[in-house]
Formats: structure tokens, sequence, C-alpha cells
């Protein structure tokens, strides 16, 4: 390759890159700024002045007393919605993937009627968009006397990431070659100490690949969070900060370090979760 | 030491009967092998007496134990597999002490076995590695060693050479041998590959659709095969199986009278098979020699192949040395060592007994 191609291709590369990373570097820049360089024109990439004032209004602001009679103001909710995102994320993946692997695991290990269909349904039900079952869900949420609780929140996370989960293991577990498991049963081990010993170790970068998936998606999730909550103490982060939007006047500064705080732990988890991602699957247990 | 004894063994998957009401004994500390062609049922005779499949109806017993229905750990056996199945996210040591952990050895002497066996196998210095860190040869030797480790009652190999290359698979078919020389355990191998089949076996178990064809020692199948299917399955360039007749009890082929006298009640119509080495070439016209002309030559190392057609579509193939010259289309003639000749009923593809096949004078009767 030329000098001129290789120039041109990182050129390309350096533009995507810059693209796809402005609204993180803008959102970190804003949110450092104080409230009357935000809107200052020419605007400043690199804030002029450092401030964390409105990370301290987000993780602080509820241990504030507000001035009597001047209500609460939503930052003070901030925590409170970062810890109901933890839980429903946590504790749908948890379910899901759970189910999934289990499932997947029976899919792939016992015959039985209709186990070939099961995964293409699952993943056709993935494919219908949440938007078309998150009103029947609401109503069937309503019949079990669940709405603007966390359970009916991590409920409907698990419908929406089980399918996709359940797939991924499913190919997952395809690959995985039966005989190590029938060595280990032969070598003494009981059914659920090959699960456990044997095909749970193999199958760990799935598990990561499949819960990173889920974590995502409940997550960033806004549409369930909109619909089924209501009390401003229960919401999740991606419905709660839009209380920072008032209609008229939109408190930049916070909704920045809010994003940027929400970003946070997702990339943090990815790139600790990554080189787990690849590190150590099965090669070379079968064959050459 | 533990003798296996089959009795009435079927398997159907489905509809598909794989093994049909199949009696068989192995006995104590020999070497067995279930040698068939792919989709003989060999391997599912295997797992049958792995306890990897339940069988539809018969049984199986170690010893005095039956042990058809006990789950595979319980049946104190070690398996070797094709693909080798070492548990991929253990090193060396954990998975040769696998069977030891899962039944509750101590560490200590856990270690010390796994220690052992590994340096009979010399592979001391691998026992820290992941089995994706081996190469084919090594990870064998693993396999090998997972299965010796728990001093089994039986040994149960699933062509356990046919991922090496050549050269290591003659040189492992040697340790194998000795292994079981040293360690006296009974052992079950199954192979489609009769070379080690003939070279590693006290008794050879040829099976074909399910059923046993014959038992014997190595010896006895190659010389002695019961039926068409062994004849033509044993030996490498396979036996003849040409058309022959019986008139007035002379063999003949194609209307040449042999020097041999079919066994009394032998049907009119017979199927002779001989081995290429028990055929040689002769000039045409001499007495009990078959005429025909030269259709294929090849040459396979020290000897050469020459395919002679006694009459259409009908072939001899004789097994020759390569100073032997032969050119294509040359009319020759073959002559079948008498001795060496089986005869075998079409209708029944049964060999007829080999005490009844007589050698005559070799002037028609």
């Amino acid at each position: 390759m030329s000098r001129w191609a290789a120039a041109l291709i990182y050129a390309v590369l350096g533009a995507v890159t810059f693209v796809v990373c402005f609204p993180l570097l803008w959102a970190i820049s804003t949110s450092l700024k104080p409230k009357d360089e935000i809107f200052r024109w020419p605007p400043t990439l690199i804030p002029e002045t450092i401030t964390f004032e409105s990370y301290r209004e987000l993780l602080f602001g509820g241990a504030v007393a507000s001035a009597p009679g001047a209500g609460v103001p939503p930052s003070a909710y901030f925590m409170d919605w970062f810890v109901n995102s933890v839980i429903v994320s946590v504790g749908s993946t948890a379910i899901s993937i759970t189910v999934a692997t289990l499932a997947a695991y029976s899919l792939t290990r016992f015959r039985f009627r209709g186990q070939r269909a099961v995964p293409y349904v699952a993943i056709l039900g993935y494919m219908i968009p949440s938007v078309i079952f998150v009103f029947p869900m609401f109503l069937t949420m309503v019949a079990l006397d669940l709405p603007d609780t966390l359970l009916s929140l991590i409920l409907g996370y698990v419908c929406i990431t089980l399918p996709f989960c359940l797939w991924l293991m499913w190919a997952f577990f395809r690959g995985v070659p039966i005989e190590i498991e029938e060595a280990a049963l032969v070598d003494g081990a009981t059914r659920l100490q090959v699960f456990r010993q044997i095909v749970l170790p193999v199958a760990l970068p799935g598990i990561i690949a499949a819960s990173i998936f889920s974590l995502i998606v409940s997550w960033n999730d806004y549409l369930f969070g909109r619909v089924f909550m209501n009390s401003m103490d229960k919401l999740p982060l991606t419905v709660g900060v839009m209380h920072f939007f008032d209609g008229t006047h939109v408190d930049w500064g916070l909704m920045m370090a809010s994003s940027v705080l929400m970003t946070l732990p997702m990339a943090i988890l990815f790139g600790f979760m990554q080189r787990h991602l690849v590190a150590g699957f099965g090669a070379g247990a079968v064959k050459g | 030491m533990t003798d296996v004894a089959i009795r009435g063994l079927s398997k159907s998957f489905g509809t598909n009967r794989v093994l049909k009401a199949l009696d068989l004994t192995v006995p104590s500390r020999q070497f067995v092998t279930l040698l068939g062609p792919s989709g003989c049922g060999k391997t599912t005779l295997l797992r049958l007496i792995a306890g990897l499949e339940q069988p539809t109806e018969g049984e199986i017993r170690f010893g005095e134990r039956r042990v058809d229905g006990l789950p595979p750990g319980e049946r104190n056996i070690a398996m070797v597999f094709q693909s080798y199945a070492l548990y991929p996210t253990m090193d060396v040591a954990r998975n040769i002490g696998y069977g030891l952990e899962v039944r509750g050895t101590p560490k200590a002497e856990r270690r010390e076995r796994v220690g052992a066996v590994a340096k009979v196998l010399e592979i001391l210095h691998l026992l820290g590695r992941k089995p994706r860190e081996l190469s084919g040869g090594q990870r064998q030797r693993v396999a090998l060693g997972r299965a010796m480790v728990r001093k089994p009652d039986i040994f149960l190999m699933d062509e356990p050479l046919s991922n090496l290359d050549a050269k290591l698979r003659a040189a492992m078919r040697g340790e194998l041998r000795r292994f079981h020389l040293d360690l006296g355990t009974t052992t079950i191998y199954v192979t489609h590959d009769q070379l080690e089949a003939m070279t590693m076996s006290d008794l050879v178990v040829v099976m074909n659709e399910g059923v046993v064809q014959q038992i014997g020692t190595p010896e006895e199948v190659y010389a002695r095969p019961a039926n068409l299917f062994v004849a033509g399955f044993i030996g490498t360039p396979p036996m003849n199986l040409i058309p022959a007749r019986n008139e007035g009890g002379r063999v003949t082929v194609e209307g040449h009278p042999l020097p041999v006298a079919a066994p009394a009640g032998a049907p009119a119509e017979l199927i002779l098979g001989i081995r290429p080495q028990d055929v040689s070439m002769a000039t045409p016209g001499e007495p009990g020699t078959i005429p025909g002309k030269v259709w294929m030559v090849e040459l396979i190392g020290s000897e050469r192949l020459i395919e002679v057609e006694i009459a259409p579509k009908v072939r001899v193939t004789a097994e020759v040395r390569a100073s032997h010259r032969a050119a294509l289309d040359d009319a020759v003639a073959v002559r079948l060592d008498p001795a060496q000749i089986h005869l075998f009923d079409p209708a029944s593809g049964q060999a007829l007994p080999r005490e009844a096949v007589r050698e005559v004078g070799a002037r028609p009767a």
C-alpha cells in the first residue's frame, strides 16, 4: 500500500472517529462548564473554567435540604434513579441469563418435540418492536397489581432481553462438544457437576456477551420506564433525567453530567469484560 | 480383572435398529477390537457398554455385576474418545485428575497418582498447560492418562488414533499395546482400521449392520473368514470373490475346472474367495489355470498387483513380485493355490467348511 493510500485511510478513519466521539466529548465538556459558559458564543470545547458543580448537585443534591416550600428539585432524586437503574438492569440480566443459559443448554442437549423451532420462534419474538407490546404488557402489570414497581420493569426487561440471550447461548452451546460432558460423566461427575465444572466455564465468554447485551438494553431503555413508572423516586435514570427539561428550560449542565454518569458504568463494565470475551474459549479441547 | 458379557443387546434410534440382539463375551484382561465399516454399530455398542446410551433390550454384565441401567460414573470404566474430549478450561494435571477429584480422592494422593501416570506417559512437563497448547499426540497422551489414572476395570477406546498422522499412529499402536500388556486391563477398542485391529488385538469382533459377523483371533478372521462380508472386509488388497460352480463335485470357474472338490451338499452356484497373494501368474493352457488378459497393473512398493479379466466384468487380482512384468491386454493365465481357496454359499453368504474343501488332481475327473 502506498503512503498516500495509507494517509487517506487514516484521514477517513480519523474523521469517522471524531464524528462518533464528538457528542461524548461535548457532553463531558458541557458537564464541566459553569452555567454562563455553556451558552457562550463562540462555544468552547475545552472549558475555560472547570467546575464540578453539576456533579456535586447530582451526587449529593439529595442530601442538601431545599428551601421550605420550594419543592424538591429533580436533581435530588438522581441517586435514587441511579440505584433504580442498577437494580432493574442487574435484576433483569440475572434472570435473563439464568433462564437463557439453562434453556439453551437443554435445547442443545435433550431431544424433544419442537426442539429446533424454539430458538427461531424466540428470535422472531425479539424482532417485534417493543413499542407494540409495551401497552398490552402495561395492562398485564395493572392486572397483576405491579405498575410503578421496580419488579414490573425487571419483568419487562426480561421479556425484551431473554429471546436474544437465549438465541446467543443456544448458538454458543451448539459449539460446545458433547464429548467433553460425556468424558466427565464417565469420570464419575454428576449431571450438575458436569454443568457447573465443565459446561459453565466453557460457556463463560457466551454468558458474558449475553450479560453485556442484556445490561446495555435494560440500562438504556426509555420506553418501558416511561410507560410503567410514575413515582418520582422509582424512575430509572433514562426517564428521570428528562425532568431536567421542564418545558421551557433545559438545565444542560445537569443533563450532560447525568449523561456522563450514565455512560460511565457501562463503559467501565465493557472495558473490564472485553478481555473475558475473547479469553480462554475452548479451542483445542477437541481435535487439532 | 473383569470380563464383559453382553446378552441379546438391541438398540434402536426411532425406527432405525442399530444393534440387533447382539451376544458377545469379552474375556478378562483381553484386548478386544470391534471392527467394521462406518455405521455398523460398533461405536453404539461401545457407548452402551460405557452407559452413554441406554439399550432398547438386553443386558450387560461386568463380571457378576449387571451394569445396564447404571450411570457411566458407577461402572468403573474409563473411555478415550476419538476427539480426546479434554476439558478445555482445565490444565493437563486437572484434566487427568478430574475423575479422582469428583470421587473425593485427597489432594496429595491425587497429585501423586497424576504424577505417576504423567511420568509413564512422558508428559510430566506438560502438566501446567491447557489442552489448546498441546499437539495432537500430546492431547492423545493426556486422554490416555485420564483413562489410566483411575485404575478402571475396563478401558473403552473409540478410534483413539484416527486423528493422528500416519507416523504417530504407528508409534502409538505399539505403545497402546505395550500399556495393555503392562496393565492387563480388559480393553474394548473400536476402529474401522483393520491394520489396528490385526496388530493390537487378542480378539477381533467383526461387525456389520448391527450384527456380529465373526469373533476370532486376528489370524482366524484373516485365514478363516466366516462369511462373504468378513472375507471382503479383512485383508489389503481385499480377497478376490468370484462366481464359481459346483459341477459334479468339482469346482469350476467360468467353465475351467480347478483342482478342488466341492464339499458334499454344496450348492450348484458358489462364490470362490482367494487372497491376491495366493494367486500366481501362469501361461495360458496350463492345466488347472484360468486364462484371461491383463486389465490393470499397479505397483505397491515391493509387490505388484496384476488384475486379470477372466470373463467380462470378472477379474482376479494377483499379488506378485514387483520384478514381474506384465503389459495391459497381455494374454495370461492365473493359478489359484488350491489350499487357500475359500468357498461361500451365495444365498446365505456363509463360508462352506474349510476342512471339506479338498484338493484333487489337476486333470478333469
